[in-house]
């Protein structure tokens, strides 16, 4: 299958005067995992909903399965809300049997961690198995774009990597992928990033170039308590790392006066951010402006 | 889309219950209850000529007391205590007949027979001479209002908490039990007891039924009929998940009060096999109370039967109603395993 | 003061929640318990909390005056602003006036919830009605904090921000428990427990549980024993827990994920460790 699956191209939405999406661009193409992150507000969700159809963008062009989201083009499409838009009072297999039929397609079969919940209401059943039967039901009619919401929000490593490995063998088939995450774990298992602040899209490609230039400083010491205060005290952003200290967008120089001027002993070191503290620094840039 | 629905519907409970338990309660309730006509009433004879003309009442009049020595202020305290519905006072032409005007169609059909006699009887309807129906309706109205806040909107204050999932918080922290039932029942009290008061004073001021009974009898009786509501308010929360379970539930205590009560079918006038379930209900107790107070000035030895069966049922409910509520709350108790992570991702909403 | 639950065993009905489980808090460090659905973390932080009884074992946990609770819901009273939240718990723990007003500024100052100190807390996104769960726990300074998925489908900013105010709270001497499915978070915790189905599987401090994990992890795009592969990124990993990989494997350096992975595979396939 060729052609571009997900497109938007230079697309705002707007509310009034807020712009909740500020010319974005972006795609998904077949056989690719992508990941959007991004902080509360950031404009995610808008995004998502103008590529699903359901809302209309201001401006700018968005093509799902190279046309406007429609009816006919959504059939084709995959959709797993954060919250999995499963109904809590009937069991896992009549959900199933009712998505399939909402789709027209063959029911889907049970794997065999999850059979023995066939029966089962599904809000009695446990979170990480309500996620596999919410993939299980938007796959059923095998749809050639996939979007998630939050996927393995809340569920335990064993759980999230069998979700994964649905995700992977989907991506090997020729679907096209589209994530949201707030889990950096899961930012990684992705082919590719988009990070959004503001509505608008800020950085984009691996983690390298999601983190840009941002950096950080490691703090070991041995009288962390009273460094961790020190700092605090300060206004640097600090945080605990295990039993060393990390402070985000710093200049070393800076924090070795501080702990000087408070008598700490310790050994600073830039290192490359996290992703999260990329989101840190625009959230506190955002707020400063 | 239709499988669906109909899967969902038949898993609600409560719903169902509704949908078949209603239209079935409702067909007995207004097959064997709903009668207007009284076929006999509870009379009293008393002065000089008082055994024979109780042989001469017809039997429409159930004689349950003859008195020769009583006369007419003794035949107005026989009908102000409610011991009888008519009391005939002899020794004099024409014969007086009193008929107690707070018990609506006993006295009409009572009126009626009576009409028939001519002017051998004198009929003089005390209480309610006019018989109008706002003045009887008005005394179990206030009982209703009482019970409509009682359990509705208490069942649904407390089930909020549960819904929110902040009972678990209340559950860790140093209050007692007692301590959170207390503070969150007594709002609703005070609601109760303010709209209590002044639907009674918009009753006499706009529809003139009078209050000739002691305010602080009336106000015992109001506060230990508040206490049966709450706690039947408090027992829904405790066996209900979401407001709206809530609600049906509450409905289901509130329907068969307003039918059987003896609010607008008189109890003497249902089939005896359906009356037993009136007398297990509070409003009727309550109906009691409020009509002897505000219509007839009965004083509270007069009244003492609804009292103590209110009170019996006051205690009865509420330390059931609080018992449960405890189990919700006091730690300890490996009544239900967490739903771990399903609550942390429902609760927490991204915005 | 070292809080603790010690040999601590849980059942509800027939359900076995703890299993001989002994895991300590001490003052001035985090603890934090990862596991999956049913492992057993909720129980065991409940267990701490009182609101659990044991079936066996002891607890050793401060009085409810010196306790500090964030349940896995939402933690405040939706109808009520952030301010109000606040007064009211603080109430309960005795905390009023001045000592009330100052505490609470501070509180709110450190959350970044200033701004919407007057805004209800149904109107909240997430992550801030989090952090107010999260004030409304410390208010009253407890020796012991107990955090039950204090972040989770938090966004990352406020995440960062409540590990910032849990290493504040540790930092000043506090005890804190929490749970999570953040492994990153696990990672940054002095102390890590692993539970699952009831039972510890592992704890220590991170290097720890890294030096002491048997076997080997393989990186490999073709598994030789499906049942024992799992998938990172485009490639899988593969666990050897007699450490007895194929010759010319490559070997992966196992991360959290990796051993959390490893060792539950191990269990299932009860091979004894």
């Amino acid at each position: 299958m060729t052609g571009v699956l997900l497109h938007a191209e230079h697309v705002t939405r707007r509310f009034g005067r807020f712009k909740a999406v500020d010319d974005v661009s972006m795609q998904v193409q077949p056989g690719e995992v992508v990941g959007l992150l991004g902080a509360n507000g950031a404009g995610k969700t808008t995004l998502i909903r103008m590529l699903l159809g359901l809302i209309a963008a201001t401006s700018g062009r968005v093509e799902l399965l190279g046309g406007p989201p429609d009816r006919q083009r959504r059939r084709r499409l995959g959709y797993v809300p954060q919250g999995l838009g499963l109904y809590g009072d009937l069991t896992v297999r009549e959900n199933l049997t009712f998505s399939a039929r909402a789709y027209g397609a063959a029911e889907p079969l049970l794997p065999s961690a999850l059979t023995r919940y066939a029966g089962v209401l599904i809000r009695d059943v446990p979170l990480g198995a309500q996620r596999q039967v919410a993939f299980l039901a938007a796959l059923a009619h095998s749809p050639d774009v996939l979007v998630l919401d939050e996927p393995t929000s809340g569920v335990d490593v064993l759980a999230g990597a069998s979700l994964w490995d649905t995700i992977r063998a989907q991506a090997e088939h020729g679907a096209g992928i589209l994530v949201t995450t707030h889990y950096m774990q899961e930012a990684q298992q992705c082919d590719r990033l988009l990070l959004m602040a503001d509505g608008r899209l800020v950085a984009e490609g691996s983690e390298a170039d999601i983190v840009g230039s941002t950096t950080a400083v490691a703090v070991r010491t041995d009288n962390w308590a009273r460094a961790f205060a020190a700092l605090d005290r300060a206004g640097a952003p600090v945080m605990l790392e295990g039993r060393a200290i990390r402070v985000a967008n710093t200049d070393p120089a800076e924090l070795a006066e501080v702990l000087k001027a408070a008598g700490i002993e310790a050994s600073l070191q830039k290192v490359p951010a996290t992703i999260e503290e990329r989101m840190l620094i625009l959230a506190r840039g955002a707020k400063a402006s | 889309m239709i499988v669906k629905e109909f899967r969902e519907l038949v898993r609600d409970r409560r719903t169902v219950a509704m949908l078949i338990a209603m239209p079935l309660l409702l067909l007995v309730i207004f097959g064997y209850a709903a009668n207007f006509y009284v076929s006999s009433v509870r009379a009293a004879v008393v002065g000089p000529q008082a055994s024979r003309a109780a042989a001469l009442l017809p039997s429409y009049f159930d004689v349950t007391l003859t008195d020769r020595s009583g006369d007419e202020a003794y035949a107005e305290t026989l009908l102000r205590d409610s011991k009888v519905d008519v009391a005939f006072v002899t020794g004099r032409t024409p014969v007086l007949a009193l008929v107690n005007g707070s018990n609506l169609f006993a006295a009409q059909s009572t009126v009626a027979a009576l009409n028939k006699a001519g002017r051998e009887v004198t009929t003089q309807v005390l209480f309610n001479p006019r018989l109008k129906t706002s003045w009887v309706m008005v005394p179990a109205i206030i009982g209703l209002i009482l019970t409509f806040i009682g359990t509705i909107i208490t069942s649904i204050g407390l089930v909020r908490e549960r819904e929110a999932g902040t009972l678990e918080q209340l559950a860790v922290m140093p209050i007692r039990p007692s301590q959170v039932i207390l503070g969150k029942i007594a709002p609703y009290f005070l609601v109760a007891a303010l709209d209590m008061v002044i639907v009674t004073v918009l009753g006499i001021a706009l529809f003139g039924v009078p209050f000739r009974g002691n305010p602080f009898a009336f106000a015992l009786g109001a506060g230990m009929f508040l206490f049966v509501v709450l706690g039947i308010g408090v027992f829904i929360s405790t066996v209900s998940q979401t407001a709206g379970q809530a609600i049906q539930t509450a409905f289901f205590f509130l329907l068969p009060q307003i039918l059987l009560s003896g609010m607008i079918f008189p109890l003497a006038a249902m089939a005896a096999g359906v009356r037993w379930i009136g007398y297990l209900l509070p409003l009727t107790y309550f109906t009691m109370i409020s009509q002897g107070i505000m219509l007839r000035g009965a004083p509270i030895t007069a009244l003492w039967l609804p009292f103590v069966v209110l009170a019996g049922i006051a205690v009865v409910v509420f330390t059931g109603a609080t018992l449960r509520f405890r189990r919700d709350l006091a730690p300890g108790n490996p009544a239900s395993p967490p739903r771990e992570q399903q609550t942390a991702a429902e609760a927490v909403n991204t915005a | 003061m070292n809080y603790s639950v010690r040999s601590a065993t849980v059942r509800f009905g027939s359900t076995l929640a703890l299993d001989d489980v002994t895991v300590e808090v001490p003052a001035g460090s985090v603890v934090a318990v990862v596991g999956g659905d049913g492992a057993g973390k909720s129980t065991l932080l409940r267990a701490l909390a009182g609101e659990v009884r044991l079936e066996s074992g002891t607890v050793e946990a401060p009085p409810r005056q010196r306790l500090g609770y964030l349940p896995a819901s939402s933690g405040s009273w939706a109808a009520l602003t952030v301010t109000q939240n606040i007064d009211f718990v603080a109430g309960i723990y005795g905390l009023a006036g001045d000592e009330l007003t100052a505490r609470r500024a501070e509180l709110l100052d450190r959350a970044s919830l200033t701004p919407a100190a007057g805004r209800l807390a149904a109107q909240l996104s997430g992550g801030m009605r989090r952090k107010l769960g999260f004030v409304m726990a410390i208010v009253h300074r407890p020796s012991l904090l107990i955090l039950d998925e204090p972040s989770t489908g938090v966004d990352p900013v406020s995440r960062i921000d409540l590990w910032r105010l849990v290493s504040e709270a540790a930092a000043s001497g506090t005890a804190v428990l929490m749970s999570t499915t953040y492994l990153d978070e696990a990672e940054r915790a002095a102390h890590l427990v692993v539970l699952d189905s009831g039972r510890v599987l592992v704890q220590g401090s991170y290097d720890q549980v890294r030096a002491g994990f048997p076997g080997v992890v393989t990186q490999t795009s073709e598994p030789v024993r499906e049942e024992w592969a799992w998938r990172r990124g485009r490639l899988r990993h593969e666990y050897w827990p007699g450490a007895d990989p194929p010759p010319g494997a490559t070997l992966a350096e196992p991360d959290l994920q990796d051993i959390l992975i490893a060792l539950s595979l191990a269990r299932r396939h009860m091979v004894p460790s």
